[in-house]
């Protein structure tokens, strides 16, 4: 059937137009203005400085755009805005996406080839959204003799679990996180100790052999390498005297601990490497073995929630290395103190969080980079090969340091009990 | 005040019908995977009991250890067994009565010797004790550090010990290149 569009007339253009306002002006009198009064009527109204925002102050604002400026801050001051935007899931979920087109040229670029490069003008620059509206747009595959409840469940715990992780990084000074606790380094442990069970769970649920091979061997990788993982961590709590990570940030003002512990840091990269499942420890999805590993059955935005959990937990633990090892937010202070010389209104802009988080991102992207490039020049380890480096080497490697740290406390060198204090 | 007071009234029911609910899914249920996940989520109630009692550090390693290493252990094990073999005949119904009624007896004991001791008239009131982690771990190694000192040798024992039952005499790998 082919449908024919109407000749184009001026006057039935302007004739929809006005239908549209019609049916809007309607609809906003007949529904949306009483349903805000009930909602106004029920709702505490916020303060904004020291006056309460009714609807007329907030029309007001809109129509000044310099009065808009308490509501924003308002807003970014909320828990809401913290958990969904910035320290939290929006911020680290962009990271991730950048993280995943970067790793492809990056790549493409070691490997002289091209990489991605027709979607958008420049350089596939969109290629990344082609790929998300094809995985959304894609059929979800269920294995058939799969665990069907497991079989969803486990990619949404796998996303959650991974923006858990990233909760607890702190990004600038002046309280820049989402949950400030003082076990901070611990709880990031006992959270990332939820990996393997998902990994095994799901490749059970899955109902094929090849996942449940991947499965094991994403337990025996994980389990073999949290020992040394956690123990690097321990010379740098050994020296800051905290596991609250914004005060091993803060206690890195004067230098940063990769010069007290670079052995422990060198174990720290390669352990992350073995937890992220990435090259050259990437044995649970090795696809020239076992097609993917404990994801193969997975299809669709199944796939995708996946793979974002992956790329936020490579965020949070190249994050978790700069908080640890790199220094934080910590940096030269290249931001003016007031970004339009003689403003003298509203402040809207903190110079030492600016920077805090201009010297994170740097750092944190650095380490990324650094976490992709074995993908581009190295090959696959064998697994008796992956199990001796974690169980014999990175461990005797951990207590060398620690030892190290401890000589240096014991002779009085570094303070004992933490350097802030 | 008295709204957090309430909160954590609520929080505690919310908890304890988790722990109770999975650990009873966990007896339960038949099949074995679903019963270790219940397990964990057991655990994780518990965890959360002990963050109800303003000890995260306790909590976290509740987290770690029992969610990330024992309930990883219990369903790697699991999946293992073949669990048709397992369930040839279903359960006595009255074993299962007599088992709630001790298990009602041994808990109404148990709260009659707590009720009639000390501890139901201890109150904690105002105490507020900063760095209780770092105090606990200060105690452990100067005035306790012979019971400390006693349990790491029994978990080194223990770890040898494991070494050598897991030991196989019979494989000989000396001719395969480890590194």
């Amino acid at each position: 059937m082919v449908t024919v569009p109407k000749k184009f007339g001026f006057g039935s253009f302007v004739s929809s137009i006005l239908w549209l306002v019609f049916w809007i002006v309607v609809i906003v009198t007949l529904v949306g203005l009483p349903l805000i009064f009930i909602i106004l009527f029920y709702v505490p109204l916020p303060y904004i400085g020291d006056e309460v925002l009714t609807p007329y102050l907030f029309f007001s604002m809109m129509v000044d755009p310099t009065r808009t400026i308490p509501i924003i801050k308002f807003l970014i001051h909320t828990d809401i805005f913290r958990v969904m935007v910035f320290p939290g899931f929006g911020y680290a979920a962009i990271i991730a996406a950048v993280t995943i087109f970067v790793e492809r040229k990056f790549l493409a670029k070691m490997q002289l080839r091209v990489g991605p490069y027709y979607v958008g003008r420049w350089e596939g620059i969109l290629q990344l959204m082609a790929d998300g509206l094809k995985l959304i747009s894609k059929e979800i595959i269920v294995p058939s003799g799969a665990d069907k409840l497991l079989f969803w469940l486990a990619p949404v715990l796998f996303v959650a679990t991974a923006a858990a992780v990233t909760a607890l990084i702190p990004v600038a000074p002046g309280g820049w996180v989402v949950a400030d606790i003082d076990v901070g380094l611990i709880a990031v442990f006992a959270i990332l100790g939820f990996f393997p069970l998902i990994a095994l769970l799901f490749s059970w649920a899955s109902n094929s052999k090849y996942p449940f091979i991947g499965g094991l061997r994403a337990l025996h990788q994980m389990v073999a390498f949290e020992i040394p993982f956690i123990l690097s961590a321990l010379s740098v709590v050994l020296v800051a005297g905290t596991l609250n990570l914004t005060e091993i940030v803060e206690s890195q003002y004067l230098y940063w601990f990769i010069i007290i512990a670079p052995i422990s840091a060198f174990v720290f990269y390669i352990s992350s490497l073995a937890e992220l499942e990435r090259i050259p420890f990437d044995l649970p999805e090795a696809e020239s073995e076992i097609v993917a590993g404990w994801i193969t059955e997975t299809s669709g935005m199944l796939y995708g929630l996946i793979q974002l959990g992956t790329y936020l937990k490579l965020y949070a633990l190249a994050a978790l290395f700069v908080i640890l090892f790199l220094g934080g937010w910590t940096g030269p202070q290249i931001f003016p103190e007031e970004i339009i010389p003689g403003y003298t209104g509203e402040k809207i802009y903190n110079h030492i969080v600016i920077n805090g988080i201009f010297w994170f991102t740097l750092k944190t992207f650095g380490m990324i980079i650094l976490f992709l490039l074995p993908r581009g020049i190295s090959p696959r380890i064998r697994i008796d090969i992956l199990l001796h480096t974690g169980w014999y080497k990175l461990i005797v490697l951990c207590f060398i340091n620690i030892f190290a740290v401890l000589t240096l406390i014991y002779g009085g060198i570094i303070p004992t009990g933490g350097i802030l204090q | 005040m008295i709204e957090v007071h309430i909160m954590a009234e609520q929080v505690f029911y919310g908890l304890a019908i988790l722990t109770i609910g999975s650990a009873i899914f966990a007896l339960e249920s038949r099949e074995l995977i679903y019963g270790a996940i219940g397990l964990a989520l057991s655990m994780l109630g518990i965890a959360g009991f002990f963050i109800l009692l303003d000890a995260p550090f306790v909590a976290m390693f509740q987290i770690a250890v029992y969610v990330g290493a024992v309930a990883v252990l219990v369903i790697f094990t699991v999946m293992l067994v073949r669990t048709n073999e397992l369930f040839t005949k279903r359960e006595d119904k009255n074993r299962r009565i007599a088992g709630i009624v001790f298990a009602f007896i041994f808990m109404i004991v148990i709260g009659l010797i707590l009720l009639g001791s000390e501890l139901s008239k201890a109150s904690i009131g105002e105490l507020k004790i900063d760095n209780i982690t770092q105090k606990i771990g200060g105690e452990m190694l100067t005035y306790y550090s012979p019971a400390f000192i006693l349990l790491a040798l029994v978990l080194a024992g223990s770890i040898i010990g494991a070494l050598t039952l897991a030991r196989r005499e019979d494989v000989d790998n000396s001719y395969e290149r480890v590194n």
